[in-house]
């Protein structure tokens, strides 16, 4: 089985290197979708969904390629090898811009040609039930008496760290940093009571906030999410702060433009979707679609404020 | 709850779920047995199927793949000497000396029983005792890892084979390829040289292919010069199905002990099979009376590790079950699968979805029915792999390694180090070395060192290690294992000398 689809993907590669590309009848052979992580992970669980919404209204078969290692960038190299005709697509996250800022990648969002931002998960500030403090103004007070008692989970050098620096530097406080690869072993130490706070999201941390293991302090929205109405946005509560996971799909360099705006108008059409809205929710995504445009704009604002934390992150 | 048994029931029992069990059971069957593929492989290639059918129905192939995937391993183990899966490594120590010496039929009867009643118990101690162990499983920290991984570390005493000393190198040797790659906590690299082909390090399926995989068959194609034109194993023999039954039931306290091994290391997260069965080798060989024969094709270390191998099935959907948190790559994939029906998998999973879980109870019983019907059902099938020339089968197992190796992270570079690292496996095997340790360090070196660090960054004060009482008994049984191990080389050495004396 591994023989076919490993000679169908050569055949392909083959294929698109002698084929002009066409706008108007693209796609006409199946797209891979490099994800450059894991199986079972956020990114891999929220792109097979998008991967299946765009098999949908393309009618083509949308194969996802689990690519991992190192933080991402192992799959991304790969992906900006392949020949920019939208039959190879990939995506990216918050995490390359703070792997590129710490000096573990060249690539940065740049490299790429940004399609369309697609999936959008809200982080939450987290607490473990402690006799310490419930809620902000207490984590704040309690972190201002005990400087750096306060461990925080956080993904060394990723996007939660980038989170929790954030909040260090609002509250004006100092945190003692413990490293966890992903949001599920964070959960768990939280739950375990081995770390005090943590960046959370609903789809790993929502049931125990319900079953009263953990709470939630703050979210970094704009306004209040639908699936936890009674938790405060850290701006309500004085704090400026954007805290989301937003994955976007992205095409190689170079790319024909007809190319990209139909890849664009593909995926707008797929995330509207009946059944991949709820599924994307039900996988922790607000249903979001940001175009071309204003993707890009939102990375180059993302971009700034990561410059301006970085030094936190390489501690 | 009645009410919910049945309604769980009733999903499982469809024709449909059931014929799809099957397949999916098959699937993880031939998948496992393939060297290179491996059960991580075989789900993910079923996660998007589930994704059209109802939750318990998705949920329930999945567990058939699964624990179909537990058992496959040990084909290729007992036939090839090549474990088919990470989880089977200790299997190949004497079930593959079982099926040399003539018998393949009954190291394959002995390991599909072993893996049966593995997975029945760990189903039973899941059903009775999920939420209390995870309780206890989920605030172990970072100190309790460390140690536990330090008292697994003193099993190396029991795969070193014919030399303790080769068996420390090689064990340093795995510790020490670990550390290549990016670094568990920062992601900086390290040994890596600025090479494209070392930065993502090397992955752990990708040196056991090439330790175990490349050079057993590198062995095989030794003998040159005339044309051998026979099979790897001398004779298939029949299978004693029931005869053999009694055999490992004949054996309640080995099964029993490294099914429990299987479940608790199983309910740890992130530890899993690939430890589980090799702990549970080592415990069976420690409290045999005949230690001096394991390694040579005795039942008992085929039913331990088999047995605790496919108890970590149960095991792992411990704290998935309880929690929400899963154990294993694995078990992340069948969460993901429910999360996208929006069943929210947490604590109060068997509060809110109670059907759901007595459904998954009942999926794991019949996946291991099924494992054990297509098990009993194919053995002469796959027994016939015995029949083909080693000119073929040597070359048709190493494409199936090298795909394999491939379809793990589709990166090319894998494959060039799977060349390397094979080679090095093979020089190594021919200086006597014993490949378990290598494989045994790069198993437990980056977990030992990621919750080491973690451990003092929560803290930076070691003497946690000692005060926090799990933690502290797991460094005490590492001492009294590393004491005892001491002393049973010793004996061996004066009894040797005695030997030695009386001849002369």
């Amino acid at each position: 089985m591994f023989h076919k689809i490993a000679m169908a993907a050569g055949l392909m590669i083959a294929a698109a290197a002698v084929t002009p590309v066409m706008a108007q009848d693209y796609p006409n052979k199946p797209i891979e979708f490099i994800v450059p992580w894991g199986p079972g992970g956020g990114s891999d669980t929220l792109m097979r969904i998008v991967g299946l919404g765009l098999s949908e209204v393309t009618g083509q078969p949308v194969p996802i390629i689990n690519m991992p290692g190192v933080g991402g960038t192992v799959g991304l190299k790969e992906f900006a090898k392949r020949p920019a005709d939208g039959y190879t697509i990939s995506q990216i996250h918050e995490g390359l811009l703070t792997a590129n800022k710490t000096g573990i990648t060249d690539l940065d969002w740049d490299s790429f040609i940004p399609v369309a931002l697609v999936a959008s998960s809200p982080q939450y500030l987290t607490l473990s039930k402690n006799d310490h403090f419930k809620n902000l103004a207490e984590l704040k007070a309690y972190a201002k008496a005990n400087p750096g008692k306060v461990r925080a989970g956080v993904t060394l050098g990723g996007v939660p760290h980038l989170h929790m620096a954030m909040i260090e530097d609002a509250l004006g406080v100092q945190f003692s940093y413990v490293g966890f690869r992903d949001t599920g072993q964070r959960i768990r130490a939280l739950v375990g009571g081995n770390i005090d706070i943590a960046i959370g999201d609903v789809a790993s941390a929502g049931e125990f906030v319900k079953n009263g293991d953990l709470l939630f302090a703050g979210v970094g929205t704009e306004e209040r999410t639908g699936e936890e109405p009674d938790v405060p946005t850290m701006k309500e509560q004085g704090y400026d702060l954007q805290m989301a996971v937003t994955r976007g799909v992205v095409l190689p360099k170079g790319t024909p433009q007809p190319i990209v705006d139909k890849l664009a108008d593909d995926l707008k059409k797929a995330m509207a979707l009946d059944d991949i809205k709820a599924k994307m929710k039900n996988a922790g995504s607000d249903n979001v679609f940001v175009g071309e445009d204003d993707y890009k704009a939102y990375l180059e604002k993302l971009d700034a404020d990561v410059t301006k934390l970085v030094g936190k992150l390489q501690g | 709850m009645l009410d919910a048994f049945f309604q769980g029931a009733h999903q499982v029992f469809a024709f449909d779920t059931l014929l799809y069990m099957l397949i999916g059971s098959v699937a993880g069957i031939v998948a496992a047995a393939i060297p290179g593929f491996t059960v991580t492989m075989a789900i993910i290639l079923t996660l998007p199927l589930t994704f059209a059918m109802e939750p318990l129905q998705g949920i329930s192939v999945m567990l058939a793949v699964y624990v179909g995937g537990y058992t496959g391993g040990l084909i290729s183990a007992a036939l090839l000497g090549i474990p088919g899966t990470p989880s089977s490594v200790a299997t190949t120590f004497d079930a593959f000396p079982m099926a040399r010496n003539g018998e393949p039929g009954r190291a394959l009867s002995l390991g599909v029983w072993a893996s049966f009643f593995g997975t029945i118990i760990s189903t039973l101690v899941l059903i009775v005792a999920a939420p209390p162990l995870a309780i206890v499983a989920v605030r172990l920290g970072p100190w309790e890892y460390f140690s536990l991984i330090v008292f697994a570390l003193t099993i190396v005493a029991s795969l070193v084979g014919n030399s303790l000393i080769r068996g420390l190198i090689a064990g340093v040797i795995g510790l020490g390829l670990a550390t290549i790659g990016p670094d568990p906590m920062m992601g900086r690299p390290r040994l890596t040289f600025d090479m494209d082909l070392l930065s993502p390090g090397l992955p752990f399926l990708v040196v056991l292919i090439g330790i175990f995989a490349i050079s057993q068959l590198l062995g095989e194609v030794e003998v040159h010069g005339k044309k051998v034109n026979h099979a790897l194993i001398p004779k298939s023999i029949d299978f004693k199905t029931w005869e053999v039954m009694r055999e490992v039931l004949g054996r309640p306290v080995n099964l029993i002990r490294s099914s429990m091994v299987g479940v608790v290391i199983g309910a740890l997260p992130g530890a899993g099979g690939s430890i589980a069965n090799l702990l549970a080798y080592d415990q069976a060989k420690r409290s045999s009376k005949t230690p001096e024969k394991f390694g040579q094709g005795i039942a008992d270390g085929v039913v331990a590790s088999e047995a605790g191998n496919s108890a970590t099935a149960g095991g792992g959907l411990i704290p998935l079950i309880s929690l929400g948190i899963p154990g294993s790559a694995v078990d992340a994939i069948l969460m993901a699968s429910l999360m996208v029906h929006g069943v929210s998998v947490g604590p109060r999973l068997i509060l809110d979805h109670a059907d759901l879980v007595y459904g998954m109870f009942i999926a794991l019983t019949v996946a291991s029915f099924m494992m054990l019907v297509v098990c009993v059902a194919s053995m002469r099938l796959f027994l016939r792999v015995t029949d083909i020339p080693k000119q073929f089968i040597v070359p048709t197992v190493m494409i199936c390694c090298v795909i394999g190796a491939f379809a793990l992270n589709n990166r090319v570079g894998d494959l060039y180090l799977l060349g390397i690292i094979g080679l090095v496996g093979y020089i190594l095997k021919c200086l006597d070395y014993p490949l378990a340790p290598l494989v045994l360090g790069v198993i437990l070196g980056p977990i030992a060192e990621t919750n080491l660090r973690r451990a003092l960054m929560s803290d930076g004060d070691w003497t946690v290690f000692l005060t926090r009482p799990i933690s502290a008994l797991f460094l005490a049984a590492a001492v009294l294992s590393v004491i005892f191990s001491i002393r049973s080389i010793w004996k061996a050495h004066k009894k040797d000398n005695g030997q030695k004396g009386a001849v002369v």
